[in-house]
């Protein structure tokens, strides 16, 4: 088993509204996979489906290395699940809500569970109904991590979470991969946040993963290049162009976006003619930007 | 996993069954207040004795309608306002679920089943019977418990699917009553049978009465009888 997720030509229609198209993801096993797009991506959308809460139209998915949704039972188990909305119970306490889940899964770590309880400063005889947005956060990691999964799917875990929390919330989760090497599957759309934490990254927009590559590569792939007598047609580029813009009164400068970009390939340029006269660096955020700009149709053409 | 099942829907119910149990036990006990000859009846006659148990009749049924209902709603409440993530992303098959969940709310009807035991025991205790009169205190009891479970099990059942579901089988009920009554007039034209009966009332009574599922709330709710 290489990959922890694998989803084949996955589809999932929702009305005319909203569609995930194709989508074939994978996670390697042992990774840190961010999961990243816009709000109304199918982010969400997409995890339901490989947690088997949708039956996608066509496509094959297998989670831990077995079929979705023939084998939930035993994958779920093995599971950890934060999901966008809190779902405990509001009547229970924190020490009612943690016994509760804890009958479920074989693999309940109690210890554990009372060790993160002290670190994440949950009060056992809090009531859920009176707890924090931040405070309930936290359960729903304990509650994740406590399972002793092998993969922990996190769905937009530390948003509104101020500084603090999403601090304590993010380092439980490594302290619990550098413990287990466990999978970690987490979607945000705050592109700073995965940066520092995940190997690995999936980009979605508008119902189609537009990218999956290594984050080193992610980071350091994607350039703003400042080039000079560009050609006009481009023709078996070593590397993706991802947009290409006119610089305004400024003779023919023009400014590239591409990925997959390496030093030696300034010599592509020499080869047409043209001179590379600078090459920035954009920050994840920017490179996620442009990513997305490039992958939709209506920026093609500069509308 | 029915241990945690009932602890949830117990949170959940709670307030709810204390005030259940309490109104289970305080019914008969009213209802009996009112045994014996009213003003103006002839006190030989044995239905006098009944006739002020069976003012309260209605409440009986109303009661257990009540209490099922509120079990099936409280069941499933908390999975409808989440929507079912938690249930789903838990490792057990939906129908264990489910099917835990419902033995959960049996368990919790047997409490105001119990209360009105126990009241309709007091009761029966408490009233002097003349001859030829019997109090059924176990029987009306259990009658009791059938129709909290008959509400429980149809709201549970209803209440599992989804929106979409339970519109179609209030759908297809509201065709039946509808269609139906055009059906037979119009086959009243051409077959005697259609004209003398109706065959929506003919479903309706055997389903209320006689042997039907639902004689549990229309049938005999007397605690006292020959």
């Amino acid at each position: 088993m290489n990959s922890a997720i694998e989803l084949n030509n996955v589809g999932w229609k929702a009305g005319k509204s909203f569609e995930l198209k194709d989508l074939s993801l994978r996670v390697p096993v042992g990774s840190i996979y961010g999961f990243l797009g816009p709000n109304g991506s199918g982010k969400t959308t997409t995890i339901r489906i490989f947690m088997g809460m949708l039956k996608p139209d066509h496509g094959e998915i297998a989670v831990l290395g077995r079929s979705v949704p023939n084998d939930m039972k035993k994958i779920l188990g093995r599971v950890g699940y934060v999901p966008e909305r809190p779902h405990v119970y509001p009547a229970l306490t924190v020490g009612e809500q943690v016994k509760v889940h804890a009958s479920f899964f074989g693999a309940w770590d109690a210890g554990w569970a009372k060790e993160l309880m002290g670190r994440l400063h949950l009060d056992p005889d809090r009531k859920i109904a009176r707890m924090s947005k931040g405070e309930t956060g936290k359960l729903l990691l304990l509650l994740a991590l406590s399972q002793r999964p092998d993969l922990l799917v996190l769905d937009e875990p530390t948003d509104g979470l101020d500084p603090v929390v999403r601090r304590d919330v993010l380092s439980a989760v490594l302290d619990y991969v550098s413990e287990t090497s466990a999978t970690v599957f987490i979607s945000s759309h705050l592109v700073h946040e995965l940066e520092r934490i995940c190997d690995w990254v999936g980009v979605m927009d508008d119902g189609r993963l537009v990218a999956e590559l290594p984050m080193q590569r992610f980071k350091n792939g994607i350039k703003r290049l400042r080039i000079v007598g560009a050609p006009e047609a481009v023709e078996q580029i070593p590397f993706t162009l991802l947009s290409r813009q006119r610089d305004n009164g400024a003779g023919s400068m023009e400014t590239w976006i591409v990925r997959d970009w390496e030093s030696p390939m300034r010599d592509y340029f020499d080869g047409v003619g043209a001179t590379v006269r600078d090459v920035i660096d954009l920050d994840l955020e920017e490179g996620f930007v442009e990513l997305l700009r490039s992958s939709r149709p209506q920026y093609e053409n500069g509308s | 996993m029915y241990q945690p099942m009932l602890f949830l829907h117990w949170k959940q119910a709670r307030t709810f069954l204390a005030l259940a149990v309490v109104a289970a036990f305080a019914l008969p006990l009213l209802a009996s207040e009112g045994v014996g000859a009213p003003r103006g009846v002839d006190v030989s006659s044995l239905d006098a004795y009944r006739f002020g148990f069976e003012a309260w009749l209605p409440f009986f049924p109303a009661l257990a309608i009540l209490i099922g209902m509120t079990l099936a709603l409280t069941a499933w409440n908390w999975d409808h306002r989440f929507d079912h993530v938690y249930a789903l992303s838990l490792p057990v098959t939906r129908w264990q679920y489910t099917v835990q969940k419902m033995l959960a709310g049996v368990t919790l009807a047997l409490l105001p089943a119990v209360g009105f035991w126990l009241g309709a025991n007091v009761a029966a205790a408490s009233i002097a019977l003349p001859e030829g009169l019997n109090a059924y205190p176990n029987e009306l009891a259990v009658r009791f418990f059938f129709a909290i479970l008959l509400s429980y099990t149809m709201l549970f059942a209803a209440a599992a699917g989804t929106i979409r579901t339970t519109m179609w089988v209030a759908g297809v009920i509201l065709c039946f009553v509808f269609f139906g009554n055009i059906a037979n007039d119009f086959l009243g034209y051409y077959y005697d049978f259609f004209a003398r009966e109706n065959v929506v009332l003919i479903v309706f009574e055997w389903m209320f009465e006689t042997a039907g599922p639902f004689e549990v709330f229309s049938g005999s709710w007397s605690l006292i009888d020959v």
